[in-house]
C-alpha cells in the first residue's frame, strides 16, 4: 500500500467522522450528544491531520493532534459544565427550550405532535379471589396493570 | 484721566460692570446685598453725568449769541464693520462703491446731556426705592443685574452717534424692558406681556430699520457726525476752525449749513421720516402700537417707574428730536407726527377715566403725556421740540413718583392694586399720600408745577402753529388747520387728565379707610428706602418747572445748542416768547375745572359716580356706551386679536399641520425604509441552535466552493 492510498484512507475516515458529527450535531437536540457529535468532527479533523503528518513525513500534525486532544479536554469540561448549568435551569437537555434568543417577533417554534398510536385496551384474564390480598405499593400498582 | 471724555466713556460703563459683576457673583456672593454695586455705580454715574452737562454748558455759554452751530463732543471708541466697498443703491452716479464703517462714538451735547442726566438721577432713585421694593424676592441679584443693564443701554441708547448702534440700543433696551415686564416669568400673564411688548416693538423697529436704510441710501452714511477725509472725526464746533469734511454725517454741521441742499426733500423725506414714526411709535406706545404699554405694568412696580414711564418709552421722543433735520425737510411728516401724538394723548385720556387698576391708569396716562412731547415735536417749531423735550424731563420726575407711590400703595395691600378694594389711605400712609398729591398735581399741570410750564409749552407752540398754518376751508368762511385741531384735543385732554389722575387719587387716598383682606398687617407705611426716594422725585415734580424755567436756561436757551436744533432753517421759525398767557389760562383753568369734577364725583359717597356712568352709558356710538367703549379700551385689543393675531395663529396652525403630516410624514417614511429590510431578514433570528449550525455550514460550503470554482489566478 503505497503512501497516496493510505493518505486516502485517512482522508476518507476523517472525512466521514466529520461528516457524520455533522449530521448529528443537526439533527440532534439533546445538548450532550450535539456535544459528542462536535467532538466527533473535530476528531474526524485530527484524523486527517495524522494522515497528512504521515504523508509529508512531517511530525507537526501528530504534535498539532496532540493539542487538540488537550484543548478538546478543556473545551469538554467547559462545554459539560455548561449544559449541566442549562439543565438545572430548565430541568431538560433538550436546545429548543433556550429558543427564546430569537427576534421578539419571531414565531416560537412548536414541536410537531407525532400522530399518536391508538392504545390497545388489552384484556387479561381476571381470577377469582383467593386468600389474602398481598398488599402492594401504589406504585408498583402502576406497573403491574402495563405488564 | 478726568477729562469730558473719559466721562463720556463712564457714564455707560459703570452701570455694564455693575450689570456684569452682580449678574456674575450676584446669587453666590453678593445675594441680599447686590443693590450695593448698582447703587454706587448709578450714582457715580449720575455725578458724572452732571460733570459732562456742566462741561457742555460751559461751552455753550462761550458761544456768540445767535450762532446757528451746535455744541458736540464726540470721542471715538473703535470702528466697527470697516468695510471699504458697500454698494449703496440710487440712481446714476449715486449708485457707487462706498466706504461703510460704524463708529463707535460716543457724543455729548446738551440733548444727549439731558438725557444722560435724566436716566441716572431716576434710575438711581428707583434703584435706591427697589431695594425696599423688592426685599426678599428670590430673584433679587437678577433684577439688579437687569436694571444695571438698562441704564447702560440707555446711556448709550442717548449717546452714541450712529444709526446703527443707536437701533442695537435701541434693541438692547427693549430687550431689558422684555426681561423685566417677565420678571416673575413664572406668572403667566407677565410671560405674555413680556411677549407682547417684545412682539409689538418688533413691528415698530421694522420700521425704524427699514428707514435706517432709506438713510444709507440717500445719504450715504450712517453716522451723525462729520467725517474728515483721514477718518478723524469732525464736530460741530471744528468747522469754524477750518476742518475739513470727507463724508457727511446726516445730522452733521456740514449738512446743517445749508438745510436746503444737505436734505433732500419730497418723497424719500417722507418716506424716511414715516419709518422713524413707526419706529418711534413702538418704542414710546403710541396708537396704534400702544397696547403693549398697558400689560407692561405686569413687571415690578420700579421697572414701570423706571423703563415704562421715565426713560425707555421716551427714546421715540428723543430719536424724532434727534431727527429733526430730517422732519424738517418734511412737514407732512411732522403733520403725521403731531396728528399721532395728539390722538393718542386724547385716546389714552378717553382709556384711562374708566380703567379700575391704579398702575393701568397711570400707563394710559403715560400713553397719553408721551403724546403731547410726539405732538411738541410734531410742531416742527423749535419752540415745540424744546417743549416737547422739556415735557419728556418733567414727566420723567411726576410719572416716575406717581408710579413708586402706586407701588407703595400696591406694596402695603400685600399686591392689590384694584382702586375698588382699597381707600382712605391717606391716614394709613401719609408719606405716599402726600408725594402721591405732589405727582397728581405735577401732571395735571396746575400753577406752579412741573407739568404746567412743560405741557402748556406744548399746546403753545401747537396754538403758535396752528395760528401760522390757518388755511380757509373750500367752500366756506372756516379757518382751518391741523394744528388748531390738535390744540383744542390737547386742551380737552389736560381736562380729561386731570379728571383721571384725581379720580385715582380719591379713590386710593380718600372716603373710608378700607383695606382687603389680602394685606394682612401689612397695611402701613413703606419702608424708609421707598418713602426717601419718593420725597426726592416729590420735590422735583413740584419745583423742577419751576426752576428751569425761571432759574437756567436749559430748555430756553441750553438745548438749542443741540446740532439737531441749532440749524438755521428751524432758528428762523422759532417765535419770540411771550404772548401765551391765553393759553396758560385756558389750561389752569381745564385743569382745575378737571379736579373739581373729579372730587365733586369721587369725593366722598360716590353717589355721583352712578350719575356719570348713567350719563357716559347714555352716550352711546352704534350699541356700545361710552362707558363699555372705554372701559374695555376701545376694543383695540380684540380688534388685533381678531385682524392680526387670529389669522396668524391659523396661518401657524396650519403650517404646524403641513409640518407635523406632510414634511414629518416624508421624512418617517425615509426612515421606515431600514427597519423594512431589517423585518426581510429577521426570521434568520429564530433562536434555534441547530438553525444557527446550518446556516454556519451552508455558509462555509459556500466559502469553500467558491474558492475552489474560483479560476486560479
Amino acid at each position: 500500500m503505497d503512501e497516496v492510498q493510505l493518505l486516502h484512507r485517512f482522508l476518507l475516515v476523517g472525512a466521514l467522522l466529520f461528516a457524520i458529527g455533522l449530521v448529528g450535531f443537526l439533527s440532534r437536540r439533546n445538548m450532550i450528544v450535539m456535544f459528542l457529535a462536535a467532538e466527533m468532527m473535530l476528531q474526524g479533523v485530527s484524523v486527517s491531520l495524522v494522515g497528512w503528518g504521515r504523508f509529508h513525513n512531517d511530525w507537526g500534525g501528530q504534535i498539532l493532534v496532540i493539542f487538540i486532544l488537550a484543548v478538546a479536554a478543556c473545551e469538554a469540561g467547559i462545554a459539560l459544565a455548561l449544559v449541566l448549568m442549562l439543565f438545572h435551569r430548565s430541568g431538560r437537555l433538550d436546545v429548543a427550550v433556550w429558543q427564546s434568543i430569537r427576534e421578539s417577533n419571531q414565531p416560537k417554534f412548536v414541536d410537531q405532535q407525532l400522530p399518536e398510536e391508538p392504545l390497545t385496551i388489552e384484556h387479561w384474564p381476571v381470577l377469582p379471589h383467593a386468600g389474602v390480598q398481598p398488599e402492594l405499593p401504589a406504585e408498583e400498582m402502576i406497573h403491574r396493570s402495563h405488564v | 484721566m478726568f477729562s469730558t471724555e473719559t466721562f463720556m466713556v463712564l457714564v455707560p460703563a459703570l452701570p455694564l460692570a455693575a450689570a456684569l459683576f452682580v449678574g456674575l457673583f450676584g446669587f453666590k456672593l453678593l445675594k441680599e446685598r447686590s443693590h450695593i454695586p448698582v447703587i454706587a455705580a448709578l450714582a457715580t454715574s449720575f455725578l458724572l453725568s452732571l460733570f459732562l452737562f456742566g462741561a457742555v454748558q460751559s461751552e455753550t455759554s462761550q458761544k456768540r449769541a445767535g450762532a446757528s452751530v451746535g455744541v458736540e463732543k464726540l470721542v471715538r471708541l473703535w470702528t466697527w464693520a470697516d468695510l471699504n466697498d458697500a454698494y449703496r443703491l440710487g440712481e446714476g452716479e449715486q449708485a457707487a462703491q462706498r466706504p461703510f464703517s460704524i463708529d463707535v462714538t460716543l457724543r455729548a451735547d446738551p440733548l444727549t446731556a439731558i438725557m444722560l442726566s435724566m436716566v441716572t438721577l431716576i434710575s438711581l432713585l428707583v434703584a435706591v426705592y427697589s431695594v425696599g421694593y423688592m426685599h426678599g424676592d428670590p430673584g433679587y441679584p437678577r433684577f439688579f443685574a437687569y436694571v444695571s443693564l438698562f441704564v447702560f443701554s440707555m446711556t448709550m441708547l442717548v449717546s452714541v452717534s450712529n444709526f446703527v448702534l443707536l437701533f442695537v440700543f435701541w434693541e438692547a433696551v427693549g430687550l431689558c424692558s422684555y426681561l423685566l415686564i417677565g420678571y416673575w416669568y413664572e406668572k403667566p400673564e407677565a410671560a405674555a406681556a413680556g411677549k407682547k411688548a417684545f412682539l409689538v416693538n418688533r413691528i415698530g423697529d421694522f420700521g425704524f430699520a427699514l428707514g435706517m436704510f432709506l438713510i444709507w441710501t440717500t445719504y450715504g452714511t450712517l453716522d451723525f457726525h462729520d467725517v474728515g477725509p483721514g477718518g478723524e472725526l469732525v464736530s460741530a464746533t471744528s468747522p469754524d476752525e477750518g476742518g475739513q469734511v470727507a463724508v457727511q454725517g446726516v445730522l452733521g454741521q456740514s449738512r446743517l449749513e445749508d438745510p436746503a441742499k444737505g436734505y433732500v426733500g419730497g418723497g424719500v423725506a417722507l418716506a424716511i421720516c414715516l419709518c422713524l414714526v413707526a419706529g418711534a411709535c413702538g418704542k414710546s406706545a403710541q396708537f396704534p402700537l400702544h397696547v403693549w404699554l398697558p400689560d407692561a405694568m405686569e413687571g415690578p412696580t420700579p421697572v414701570s417707574a423706571l423703563i415704562h414711564a421715565a426713560t425707555m418709552v421716551t427714546a421715540g421722543v428723543y430719536m424724532c428730536t434727534r431727527c429733526t433735520p430730517l422732519f424738517a425737510a418734511s412737514p407732512e411728516a411732522q403733520a403725521v407726527l403731531a396728528v399721532v401724538g395728539g390722538f393718542t394723548a386724547l385716546l389714552a385720556a378717553l382709556i384711562a377715566l374708566t380703567q379700575n387698576d391704579l398702575k393701568r391708569v397711570m400707563a394710559y396716562s403715560t400713553i397719553s403725556q408721551l403724546g403731547y412731547m410726539f405732538l411738541g415735536v410734531g410742531t416742527g417749531l423749535l419752540a415745540g421740540i424744546g417743549a416737547g423735550m422739556f415735557h419728556l424731563f418733567t414727566h420723567a420726575f411726576f410719572k416716575a413718583l406717581l408710579f413708586l407711590a402706586s407701588g407703595s400703595v400696591m406694596h402695603a395691600m400685600g399686591g392689590i392694586i384694584d382702586m375698588r378694594r382699597f381707600g382712605g389711605l391717606r391716614r394709613i400712609m401719609p408719606w405716599t399720600h402726600l408725594t402721591f398729591l405732589a405727582g397728581c398735581l405735577a401732571l395735571c399741570g396746575v400753577f406752579p408745577f412741573a407739568g404746567f410750564y412743560s405741557k402748556d409749552a406744548i399746546l403753545a407752540a401747537a396754538h403758535d402753529r396752528g395760528h401760522d398754518d390757518l388755511v380757509l376751508l373750500a367752500g366756506t368762511s372756516l379757518q382751518f388747520s391741523l394744528y388748531t385741531v390738535l390744540y383744542y384735543a390737547g386742551m380737552f385732554t389736560a381736562f380729561l387728565t386731570a379728571v383721571y389722575t384725581f379720580r385715582a387719587y380719591f379713590m386710593t387716598f380718600h372716603g373710608e379707610t378700607r383695606i382687603p383682606p389680602e394685606a394682612g398687617h401689612h397695611a402701613h407705611e413703606s419702608p424708609r428706602s421707598m418713602v426717601v426716594p419718593l420725597a426726592i422725585l416729590a420735590v422735583f415734580a413740584l419745583g423742577v418747572g419751576m426752576v428751569v424755567t425761571y432759574y437756567t436756561d436749559i430748555f430756553a436757551n441750553f438745548l438749542h445748542h443741540t446740532p439737531s436744533l441749532a440749524f438755521s432753517g428751524l432758528a428762523a421759525e422759532s417765535h419770540g416768547e411771550g404772548g401765551h398767557l391765553q393759553v396758560e389760562a385756558l389750561s389752569t383753568v381745564l385743569a382745575l375745572a378737571g379736579i373739581g369734577a373729579a372730587a365733586y364725583l369721587f369725593l366722598g359717597e360716590r353717589r355721583q359716580v352712578e350719575e356719570l356712568s348713567l350719563w357716559m352709558r347714555a352716550v352711546r356710538l352704534y350699541r356700545l356706551s361710552f362707558y363699555q367703549l372705554s372701559y374695555n379700551k376701545f376694543f383695540i385689543d380684540q380688534i388685533y386679536n381678531a385682524l392680526i393675531v387670529a389669522p396668524l395663529r391659523l396661518l401657524a396652525n396650519i403650517s404646524n399641520w403641513f409640518d407635523e403630516k406632510a414634511i414629518d410624514g416624508l421624512v418617517n417614511l425615509v426612515g421606515r425604509v431600514p427597519p423594512a429590510f431589517g423585518a426581510m431578514l429577521r426570521p434568520l433570528q429564530n433562536g434555534l441552535v441547530q438553525f444557527y449550525a446550518l446556516a454556519m455550514m451552508l455558509g462555509l460550503v459556500v466559502l469553500i466552493g467558491t474558492l475552489l470554482m474560483w479560476p486560479a489566478s
